[in-house]
């Protein structure tokens, strides 16, 4: 076939016969075909050079043209060829315009040189009569070397032609110069404006748009080169200019002109007020503006430029709008609040493009501080909150937190705009408690003054909505701080509480005037005893439907026995740790979600800050804070391990480490949690187990790092624990207990327990739930204080090396039971460890405080000048499994240390 | 040529919308509307100022209808039944299908109020057969020299604007419209064209309507309001149009709020009585809007006692009607009859809507369309007149607004059509601009009215006015080319110079003359005529920096300006009183043509100049 085709050419061309039709089909062939081989394509190539120099058949060049710019796109080692035919003089200095065009734009595809055409032939081209060829210069103008002074005469000169797509393209080629090009002459400026102001009159939708943009590049430049006190109305006649294409009938042109207009810095105030309003202000009546010599535009052209774009039939258009207030939002405040009444209206439009996009703006115009928002704009601005759309509420939030509101009415709308979008949304607002700012102090700061106002003035405490006081009520630590000269802590939740029932009540009742000077004095007054008195139970208990949900939860809490016994203890902390307790199980459904940096945040400056706050000094808090606080490590810890295991989270070698460091570091606080309080109930170590049993399973779930026989060990040693528990008492485990041991049955029967089942413990782990914890009674924290009197780095103990050395200790044991076996661990460094036993036998003390001095012995004395010791108190977990056997007579099961560790320091004895 | 607009309605005033308008000979009736505040004669258009014999089927080429409202097709079944029109009828399909529900709704109005019957439901159905529907933007060929078509109006559902073109005349007749958009309507959308006359309606000639978004947001918070507190909220509607705008603003709103309240509507199917004290929220549509009777107000008794519940009224009500009564003033009580009296509590709120543009809508498709003349109808007198000297001073407009019976003239467009030669066709195509600046501009511009084009640089490309009209004899007029003029006339081309000779004396010409001796004379002559050439070349750089100055060696040439050194004694172009000294001086002839009058007369300036001996 190639053999064929090649000699068929010969023939023709050796008698000097130009190429028929067939052959040149025929040639393509061969060109496309893939294993055409190169000697034949070469050959061809030849072939084609000669014919071309045999004749000038137009018909024959465009073939040719075609073969050539096929050949080189498939085979590219062969394109410098092609390149050059097609440089050569028969195609590209041909008569006709359209293949010289042709051939240029194929060269230009195959190479990237733009040195194939100089200006002069650039022009005769674009000046001859193929239309195509002039729009594909026009539009390829940048691709060529031109000198830009030859390019602006050429497409200010094709603005005028009669066709409208060429107009188009040398509009469009005058912008792109203008952005590129360094102009300065104003007489070409001014000429290029003009001519695209003329334009914005043409016939054609294109034509226009492409002016649109033409007068807002041009229009710059005319601003630029205008002298320093015409620039202003340089640029505020452009600004007009542009408003009076937002009334075009052709919707290209309308959002090509709210962007033009969106992208105008400077404009005066009186220009931009009036395109908010329809009506001719009178401050622009008469007024004329002169950009150029000769050139006027009155003011009232841009009467009402923004509402209509608001008011446009196409979303588009309507968002463009949005979108280019924002700008001008910020030079004045005055046209911000005017504006702002237009975009609140924007609120209702059915695109949520363009609500989007109008809150966006006001959370623009909130950042830069001009945003005032008025009581009229209430009603459609929090009805977003309600919207369906997320995005939506969370943009209304994000602007909530920024405003700034006048009145205290508007505050008090906007929070319960806020509750009613937690109520109806309740899962769906994972940013709550994050990015919405309810921790924040500003909001605290306002809930206490919506809460001290009507204590301050004596008035109906029913101008405030229950829903803030119930709202209050979870905020108390702070904002007792914050009324602490007024009011005591326990009085104020009496009052929240109260209050947030019901919004009738009134001072009066209350009788807070008579409170109030008791409360410095001594703490339980007759307040707190008729809150929790017996008349008032029933209420509590009823759960009647007008009682905030909210709120039923806080105080019911999970057992009535529990609920029962606070109330009449009167014991406010407990009430509070609850509330603390309860805000950690709602975060934990946001750790579950996976925004677990956003809990942790909010755990640790919620929840902490707020125990802190806590007083110690009535006796018994002391350990319930002590829990709390302890609880709360423990949540956090199991919140970061469990960020691990979102399966989105890819693990890599270095989450390896940090997941086993994690997972230790909870193993030891739960080792604390479970060995460091007593006088815990049952249902309440059952909780704590609970825990232990998720972080076994946490460990279970992670083939990596597990080591699977001891953690089923220990995982079936919980198990058992929980067993005994529930044999004790009427306890019944969570159904996730329930799961966990039909588990290990299953795992126990079916093979011997010897193989890892790691999704199987990860499904289980899903099922978990965090439940609120419930503090009954009041625990006691077992903890330590250690301290060698007198000894610093300056102060040294005296040893002799290899002898050893006595370390007097001052020792305080709190809550320490005679059963309790207690260690001193001692260590140098990290190479040596000595425990010793504490005999607390030998100590002859209550219980609740024992303080003691202890000589400990340290026997490993290095042979050094001096030396630091690290010391602390431990006691051994009763509960664990024995599965440590030390030498040196240590302790048989794991420790958890009563003290932060001590450090002290010897020195060798110079006295000897 | 001219356009006759013979206004029989709406002119001056609202109602019976009717305009006939002869262009190049065709006759088209745009709308044929009634009048709904008369009952006698004036109630249709006085359809005899059209013929006197009744022979309308001749005196009309065809009925444009514009949209279904009764004021602009009102007398439509009068017209074509009773008076016998039998020529075609355009509207669109939307009117088309909607019109004879109206004019049926009428005609049972009219014969329930005793009045005596103009047509009847048989005159509606033949006249609807008349109808030809069309699309919008659909070219209709009504017949060889007419054509219309139609754009989209937004006012009510089908309204359409009508461009009529007969020739080279073309007009737009609007009906009503609406320039911004709701929530079932877009604005009216049309092209830029080459118009004679806009004929447009102007209810709103001197009204800035504000947005329809605070209405819309005071609707919806009423509603909700009274919602959320479990209350029901009544809309009666009637209007075609208001139930749909007020449906879609509800539906998109509960959409977006997550609502679950009801909204029903009485008038789709047969609405179940019991849910109307059903407990709990609702929202329900109920026919007729003004509360004259009907379900709207049955469901009104039952609603009207609770303070809970609201009933949303249209913007205009008639007097008499209980939802006038609402409206003016809020009434405790109202009496039905004489035995029923209506315990009123409920909350009122009033919706208005207005389909039509306002005064800035109005001069903005004015001054988009830029018509050579406008008429304003539908409109109050006053009104129209304040909106009449806009569009005159503001936009330059030639506008009118007729009274009823009165007839517009404006001119039209004619055009001569003309053949075009092959070159010039051809020079056509290639591209002719050029650029002017401010130094070459002549200084008269700068006074001129058109003073925008006189900026520094302005282009211009007049390919097209570079041609010849040539019209011979019993032939069709023809375009040609400069080129092909000579050509065609068969004659030479003729050349206007200007010439002029003058004197040059210079010192270092003369010394050479006497030294040198005569039999050189010639050959010298000849080297001094260089010389001074080239002097002259010299200095004529120096001083016209951008010229193209040819030294031709005898002569020097600039553009079209030759000099030479003139040998003949008695030259042609010589002034005759500079040749008395004729022995000390060169005499130096110049030629130019009229273009570089400017630039000869410069050069001349300066040769001069350059021999201070010349007298």
């Amino acid at each position: 076939m190639e053999q064929h085709v090649m000699n068929s050419i010969e023939q023709s061309l050796n008698n000097n016969q130009p190429l028929s039709s067939q052959t040149l089909a025929s040639l393509r062939s061969l060109i496309i075909n893939p294993t055409t081989s190169d000697s034949s394509l070469s050959s061809l190539l030849d072939a084609l050079t000669r014919s071309l120099r045999l004749t000038r058949d137009s018909v024959f060049l465009h073939h040719c043209l075609k073969l050539l710019t096929d050949l080189s796109a498939r085979r590219p080692h062969l394109s410098p060829f092609a390149v050059d035919l097609l440089r050569s003089d028969s195609l590209f200095s041909s008569a006709s315009p359209r293949l010289v065009g042709e051939s240029l734009s194929a060269l230009l595809s195959l190479t990237s040189s733009q040195n194939d055409i100089d200006a002069a032939r650039f022009v005769s081209l674009c000046l001859g009569p193929s239309v195509p060829v002039r729009l594909w210069l026009l539009k390829n103008a940048e691709k060529f070397a031109i000198r830009e002074s030859v390019l602006l005469a050429v497409f200010l000169g094709f603005t005028r032609d009669p066709f409208p797509y060429v107009r188009k393209a040398a509009v469009d080629g005058l912008v792109k110069l203008c952005k590129n090009g360094d102009f300065n002459d104003r007489d070409v400026i001014e000429g290029c404006y003009c001519r695209a102001v003329e334009l914005l009159r043409d016939a054609e939708d294109n034509v226009r748009s492409a002016a649109v943009r033409a007068v807002y590049d041009w229009g710059k430049l005319l601003v630029i080169s205008s002298e320093e006190r015409n620039k202003q109305d340089s640029s505020d006649a452009v600004f007009i200019q542009l408003c009076c294409m937002v009334r075009d009938m052709s919707m290209e042109v309308r959002l090509e002109a709210f962007e033009a207009l969106g992208k105008i810095g400077l404009v005066s105030e009186d220009i931009l007020l009036q395109t908010l309003f329809k009506k001719v202000l009178g401050i622009n009546k008469d007024k004329i503006y002169k950009p150029i010599k000769v050139f006027e535009i009155s003011a009232s052209a841009a009467a009402g430029a923004f509402v209509h774009g608001l008011e446009d039939e196409f979303s588009e258009v309507r968002m463009s709008a949005c979108y280019s207030l924002h700008t001008f939002t910020v030079f004045s405040s005055q046209f911000a609040g005017e504006a702002l009444n237009l975009l609140m209206d924007m609120l209702n439009d059915d695109s949520k493009i363009v609500r989007l996009q109008a809150l966006n703006t006001m959370h623009h115009m909130a950042t830069c501080n001009h945003l005032k928002v008025e009581e009229i704009h209430m009603h459609s601005f929090l009805s977003t909150l309600f919207d369906s759309c997320s995005v939506i509420r969370s943009a209304t939030r994000k602007i909530l937190k920024l405003a700034k509101l006048m009145k205290l009415e508007l505050f008090k709308l906007c929070i319960d705009g806020l509750l009613g979008n937690l109520e109806t949304y309740p899962q769906l607002e994972p940013a709550f408690g994050g990015k919405l700012g309810f921790d924040s102090t500003r909001v605290a700061a306002f809930l206490v003054l919506a809460i001290s106002a009507p204590l301050s003035n004596e008035s109906d405490v029913c101008g405030v909505p229950s829903r803030i006081f119930s709202y209050a009520v979870t905020w108390l630590g702070r904002i007792s701080y914050a009324l602490s000269d007024v009011m005591n802590r326990e009085t104020l939740l009496a009052y929240l509480s109260k209050c947030s029932r019901s919004s009738t009540i009134s001072l009066a009742d209350f009788k807070i005037k008579e409170a109030l000077p008791t409360v410095k004095g001594d703490m339980p007054s007759h307040l707190c005893s008729e809150v929790g008195s017996p008349v008032s139970m029933p209420l509590w208990q009823k759960g009647v439907e007008t009682f905030d949900h909210h709120h039923q939860k806080l105080f019911l809490g999970k057992s009535g026995t529990h609920l029962e016994y606070g109330l009449r203890e009167c014991d406010e902390l407990r009430q509070s740790v609850n509330l603390v307790f309860r805000k950690v199980k709602d975060l934990w459904s946001l750790v579950q979600l996976g925004c677990t940096n956003e809990a942790l945040k909010a755990i640790s400056r919620a929840c902490k800050e707020e125990v802190a706050s806590f007083t110690t000094d009535s006796p018994g808090s002391a350990g319930a804070v002590a829990f709390t606080l302890q609880y709360l490590r423990v949540i956090k810890l199991l919140a970061a391990v469990w960020e691990h295991l979102m399966p989105t989270k890819k693990l890599n070698c270095y989450g390896v480490g940090k997941l086993e460091l994690l997972l230790g570091k909870l193993d030891r606080r739960l080792r604390e949690i479970r060995n460091k309080f007593i006088g815990l109930s049952k249902a309440e170590e059952l909780q704590i187990l609970e825990l232990i049993v998720v972080a076994c399973l946490l460990r279970l779930s992670k083939i990596e790092i597990c080591c699977y026989d001891t953690a089923m060990k220990k995982l079936s040693s919980i198990i058992s624990h929980v067993e005994i528990l529930r044999k004790g008492g009427p306890i019944e485990p969570s159904h996730f207990i329930i799961e966990v041991k039909k588990l290990l049955n299953d795992i126990g029967s079916s093979s011997g327990g010897s193989t890892c089942k790691p999704l199987l413990f990860k499904k289980l782990i899903d099922s978990f739930s965090l439940h609120q914890f419930v503090l009954g009674g009041s625990p006691r924290h077992i903890n330590a204080e250690l301290e060698v009197p007198g000894n610093d780095s300056e102060n040294p103990l005296p040893f002799i090396p290899g002898i050893p050395a006595s370390i007097p200790l001052a020792i305080t044991l709190y809550n320490v039971l005679s059963e309790h076996r207690l260690w001193l661990r001692i260590s140098m460094g990290e190479e040596s460890t000595q425990f010793v036993f504490l005999d607390l036998n030998l100590i002859r003390s209550s219980d609740e405080v024992r303080e003691f001095t202890f000589v400990a012995p340290f026997y490993l004395t290095p042979k050094a000048i001096s030396f630091a010791l690290r010391v602390s108190i431990g006691i051994e977990c009763l509960q664990e499994n024995v599965h440590q056997v030390k030498a040196f007579g240590g302790p048989k099961r794991e420790l958890a240390y009563l003290c932060p560790e001590e450090e002290i320091f010897l020195c060798k004895s110079t006295k000897w | 040529m001219a356009i006759d607009s013979l206004v029989l309605g709406a002119g001056q005033e609202v109602g019976k919308s009717c305009v006939v308008v002869s262009i190049n000979g065709k006759r088209i009736m745009f709308d044929c509307g009634m009048h709904m505040g008369y009952t006698d004669s004036r109630r249709y258009p006085d359809f005899s100022l059209i013929s006197n014999t009744g022979d309308f089927d001749n005196a009309l080429t065809c009925v444009v209808v514009t949209h279904f409202h009764l004021d602009h097709i009102g007398a439509l079944p009068y017209f074509t039944e009773v008076c016998g029109y039998k020529g075609p009828i355009y509207m669109t399909y939307p009117t088309k299908a909607l019109a004879p529900l109206m004019l049926e709704d009428y005609r049972k109005n009219m014969d329930r109020r005793g009045e005596d019957e103009q047509f009847t439901s048989d005159h509606i159905t033949e006249c609807m057969k008349k109808v030809i529907p069309v699309d919008l933007k659909q070219t209709v060929q009504v017949d060889k020299d007419l054509q219309i078509r139609a754009y989209y109006a937004g006012h009510v559902i089908g309204a359409a604007m009508f461009y009529a073109k007969v020739g080279d005349a073309a007009m737009v007749y609007t009906g009503d419209y609406n320039m911004t958009p709701d929530r079932h309507l877009g604005a009216a959308q049309i092209d830029r064209l080459q118009l004679d006359l806009v004929i447009t309606e102007s209810t709103y000639a001197t009204t800035i309507r504000d947005s329809r978004y605070g209405r819309e947001r005071e609707f919806l918070k009423a509603v909700h309001t009274c919602i959320a507190a479990g209350g029901k909220v009544l809309i009666p509607t009637f209007a075609l149009g208001r139930a749909q705008e007020l449906c879609i603003l509800l539906e998109d709103y509960w959409e977006r709020m997550n609502l679950k309240v009801p909204i029903y509507f009485s008038a789709v199917r047969n609405f179940d009585r019991s849910l109307i004290n059903a407990p709990g929220p609702c929202v329900l549509f109920a026919t007729p809007g003004m509360i004259v009777g009907g379900f709207s107000l049955e469901v009104f008794m039952q609603w009207a006692p609770s303070e809970m519940n609201l009933v949303t009224l249209p913007g205009y009500c008639v007097a008499g009607t209980i939802g006038h009564k609402l409206m003016s003033g809020k009434p405790t009580k109202i009496d039905l009859d004489k035995d029923t009296q209506i315990d009123v509590r409920c909350q009122i709120h009033q919706l208005s809507f207005s389909p039509h543009t306002d005064a800035k809508g109005i001069m903005d498709l004015v001054k988009f369309l830029s018509p050579k003349h406008a008429i304003l109808v539908h409109g109050e007198k006053p009104k129209m007149a304040t909106l009449k000297e806009r569009i005159q001073s503001e936009l330059g407009i030639p506008c009118y607004c007729p009274a009823n019976n009165e007839t517009v003239t404006v001119p039209s467009t004619h055009y001569v059509k003309a053949d075009a030669s092959e070159t010039f066709i051809r020079s056509c195509l290639n591209p002719n601009f050029k650029f002017s600046t401010y130094s070459s501009v002549d200084k008269s511009y700068l006074d001129s009215k058109y003073s925008k084009a006189a900026s520094g640089l302005q282009v211009s490309d007049e390919r097209v006015a570079e041609g010849i009209l040539v019209v011979e004899k019993g032939k069709k007029a023809k375009v040609i080319h400069q080129d092909e003029l000579l050509l065609m006339l068969g004659d030479k081309k003729h050349e206007v110079q200007f010439a002029y000779c003058f004197p040059m004396h210079t010192e270092r010409l003369q010394k050479t003359r006497t030294e040198e001796l005569p039999s050189a004379d010639t050959l010298l002559c000849d080297l001094d005529k260089c010389t001074l050439i080239n002097q002259l070349s010299m200095k004529l750089s120096n001083e016209l920096s951008d010229a193209n100055i040819l030294d031709l060696g005898e002569q020097l040439q600039v553009e079209s300006f030759r000099v030479s050194i003139c040998s003949k004694n008695s030259c042609p172009h010589r002034l005759s009183h500079s040749v008395h000294n004729d022995s000390e001086s060169v005499f130096l002839c110049c030629h130019w043509s009229l273009r570089d009058e400017k630039l000869a007369w410069k050069i001349i300036s300066i040769m001069k100049s350059s021999s201070p001996h010349t007298t």
